[in-house]
């Protein structure tokens, strides 16, 4: 499943935006690896950058309103940042695609399903219409949508929201991308057509063997189905590693904060739930030093001072000062 | 659906065929269509139509009541008769040998020639022109006019609005000052100037009117794209790697269109009114051609005498644009059924 070739590489990658208030670093300084086969969590609480982080893979992000991207993103090699519009399109949908948070208004209204499916087809895999209508409809029997020949006739408004999720699933895996990245794929969705999305998810990308890049807020989730996990905080990945490091070993105490925060069945009912205290930094007006230092019940006076810098153990990476022997913390 | 078939899918309808269906069960704005329908095919056959030509002028035939039973020359020889009855009259006596011996040689006369045999069921005007024919011939231009005027103005408004909306940043902030400019000028004055400089005749009319028209078409269709380009479903064709020109073509203008059709419909009227208004203020289509305006400019000196010269094109006019607007209001209506009067 999971093999070492690293498919894509994110290093050091950062977005800034300019508004009004000032610059918001929306992602900064992030760098992560993705394996073939891997599947990837990314998991913050809203505005942290998760989506930003994703939009800018895809280089996604209009050049108006960036004014700074720094960093490298290695796709099998290649530089995307080096890549023009054209080369972007060949790769986007075909190699890299994404599924959307809100499945009611990711289809265009105006247009039949088989024809937003053969759209990809035809762009990607030069299929002439009536080979692309055919693998169309046999892409919407794929996830699991009865009656495709005549599901496929029909328009989105027709389709309830889990099954327009499979329409975007079907979508974004008709040209058996390497990589798929699902922002937040299930939360706009019912909880009991949540499981059947992440299952249906889970099933083809590991037929397809394709990489998942998984944005979520539901630790949940990550530990159902992700192989590696990174906490993102205010536009940092704070802490990165496996699943069973992270859940078994949270070392950040944000990270610690987000799992004791999800509640427990085994847990005693009259228990009040975990919250951690205050809430996200402006990312217009950050804190200075650690982000999270404001809000950290273990923060020591160098947090305010300086940002920890990483530090690798194996597998295991983490931005916290609490980590670092005594002399680096100076 | 029936409800004893809750199995059997519906057939893929589209939010388009959805909108029809909801305009036919629409009475007024049906009604409003099968008029407009009427008018155009009126102004369609126009040329094969049994009627007289819309520039015969029949000089003795000026100014003729609407008539349905009497051909000109009988009515002719009804206002001679009534003159010298009514003469007659004052003067307390009959008619004398003398008159009614003119009144039977202007009658022989008459009958002798064919021009006489002329019918006109509304009137003529004051050079002896059917005025039925200037109707359904000023019909036809003003009609060619709204819809002429009403499309260039669309067009032009979808390309600055969807480039502007679109693209966004300078060159959205560039044109859209440069619409805020224009709309700051009178523009009946602009559309006066135009035809001062550049002549009068039915393109710079029109030309004249969709320049200073596409302003409002502009800032609605950017407003719709740039609400529409931010949508997950254009963020998802950018994904799917659809270039702008597809995106633009298969993802975004089918999306803006409802409103567009709406738009137009709703602003073929007003297209005609102020093609009324010009012609009224003797800018607008010169002779011998007629449009609705023209028409009741002409009439309007003599309304008082005449008044048949001025109801029948101004009645023609009325119902034309009472229809477009219902037929525009069913459209949108149908469209968008939850919105209250948004345009």
């Amino acid at each position: 499943m999971m093999t070492d070739e690293i498919i894509l590489e994110v290093k050091n990658l950062s977005t800034y935006f300019h508004t009004e208030q000032g610059q918001v670093k929306a992602v900064d300084h992030v760098s992560f690896v993705l394996r073939d086969g891997e599947t990837l969590g990314i998991v913050g609480e809203s505005g942290s950058g998760k989506t930003v982080l994703n939009l800018s893979i895809l280089r996604l992000l209009p050049s108006s309103v960036t004014v700074h991207a720094g960093g490298q993103i290695l796709y099998r090699g290649r530089d995307m940042m080096s890549l023009n519009e054209s080369e972007l399109q060949q790769i986007r949908g075909n190699k890299i695609s994404m599924i959307f948070q809100d499945p009611m208004t990711s289809l265009n209204p105006y247009m039949k399903v088989c024809d937003q499916l053969m759209e990809t087809l035809i762009l990607h895999q030069g299929l002439d219409k009536k080979t692309a209508k055919e693998k169309s409809v046999e892409l919407i029997k794929h996830v699991g949508i009865p009656d495709p020949k005549i599901r496929a006739e029909q328009y989105p408004h027709q389709f309830s929201g889990g099954m327009r999720q499979r329409v975007m699933i079907a979508m974004a895996l008709s040209c058996k991308p390497d990589i798929l990245i699902a922002d937040e794929p299930t939360t706009a969705l019912d909880v009991t057509i949540q499981a059947q999305i992440l299952d249906l998810i889970r099933e083809l990308t590991r037929e397809m063997k394709t990489s998942v890049i998984l944005i979520t807020h539901d630790l949940g989730v990550v530990a159902g189905i992700c192989d590696t996990v990174a906490v993102m905080y205010a536009g940092r990945i704070v802490e990165y590693g496996t699943v069973d490091e992270i859940f078994s070993n949270p070392r950040h105490p944000y990270t610690q904060g987000l799992i004791q925060s999800v509640p427990r069945l085994d847990g005693s009912s009259d228990h009040e739930l975990f919250s951690i205290p205050g809430s996200p930094p402006s990312l217009v007006n950050l804190p200075a030093g650690c982000h999270f230092q404001p809000r950290c019940s273990k923060a020591m006076p160098i947090c305010a001072e300086k940002y920890p810098p990483e530090i690798v153990n194996g597998n295991h990476r983490c931005c916290c000062w609490l980590w670092h022997r005594g002399e680096d913390r100076g | 659906m029936s409800s004893d078939n809750l199995e059997a899918l519906p057939k893929g309808m589209s939010l388009f065929q959805k909108a029809l269906s909801r305009f036919f069960k629409n009475k007024m704005a049906v009604a409003s269509l099968f008029v407009v329908i009427f008018y155009g095919i009126v102004a369609l056959l126009a040329p094969w139509l049994p009627i007289h030509g819309f520039e015969e002028q029949v000089l003795d035939h000026q100014n003729l009541p609407p008539s349905l039973t009497k051909n000109g020359g009988e009515l002719l020889v009804e206002r001679l008769r009534f003159e010298l009855e009514d003469r007659a009259g004052r003067e307390n006596r009959s008619l004398t040998q003398q008159e009614n011996e003119q009144l039977e040689k202007f009658e022989a006369q008459i009958r002798s020639d064919p021009k006489h045999a002329r019918r006109y069921l509304l009137g003529t005007d004051y050079l002896g022109r059917d005025m039925l024919s200037r109707v359904i011939y000023g019909g036809q231009i003003s009609m060619v006019l709204g819809l002429i005027g009403a499309l260039t103005s669309i067009l032009i408004g979808l390309i600055v609005g969807g480039i502007s909306g679109y693209f966004g940043g300078r060159i959205d902030s560039f044109l859209m000052r440069f619409v805020d400019i224009l709309y700051s000028l009178p523009y009946m004055l602009l559309v006066i100037i135009f035809m001062a400089v550049f002549g009068k005749n039915i393109f710079n009319l029109v030309f004249a009117l969709a320049g200073v028209s596409w302003l409002t078409e502009a800032r609605l269709v950017r407003g719709m794209v740039l609400s529409l380009k931010n949508s997950e479903f254009i963020q998802a064709a950018r994904v799917i790697g659809a270039s702008t020109p597809r995106i633009l073509v298969r993802h975004l203008f089918p999306n803006v269109m409802n409103v567009v059709i709406v738009f137009t419909t709703l602003r073929i009227p007003s297209f005609i009114l102020m093609e009324a208004f010009l012609s009224f203020l003797g800018l607008g289509v010169s002779a011998p051609m007629a449009s609705w305006g023209s028409l009741v400019e002409d009439a309007v000196g003599s309304m008082t005498i005449y008044p048949w010269r001025l109801i029948f094109p101004a009645l023609a006019m009325v119902i034309f644009l009472f229809c477009m607007n219902f037929l525009g209001e069913g459209l949108r209506e149908a469209y968008d059924p939850h919105s209250e009067k948004i345009l």
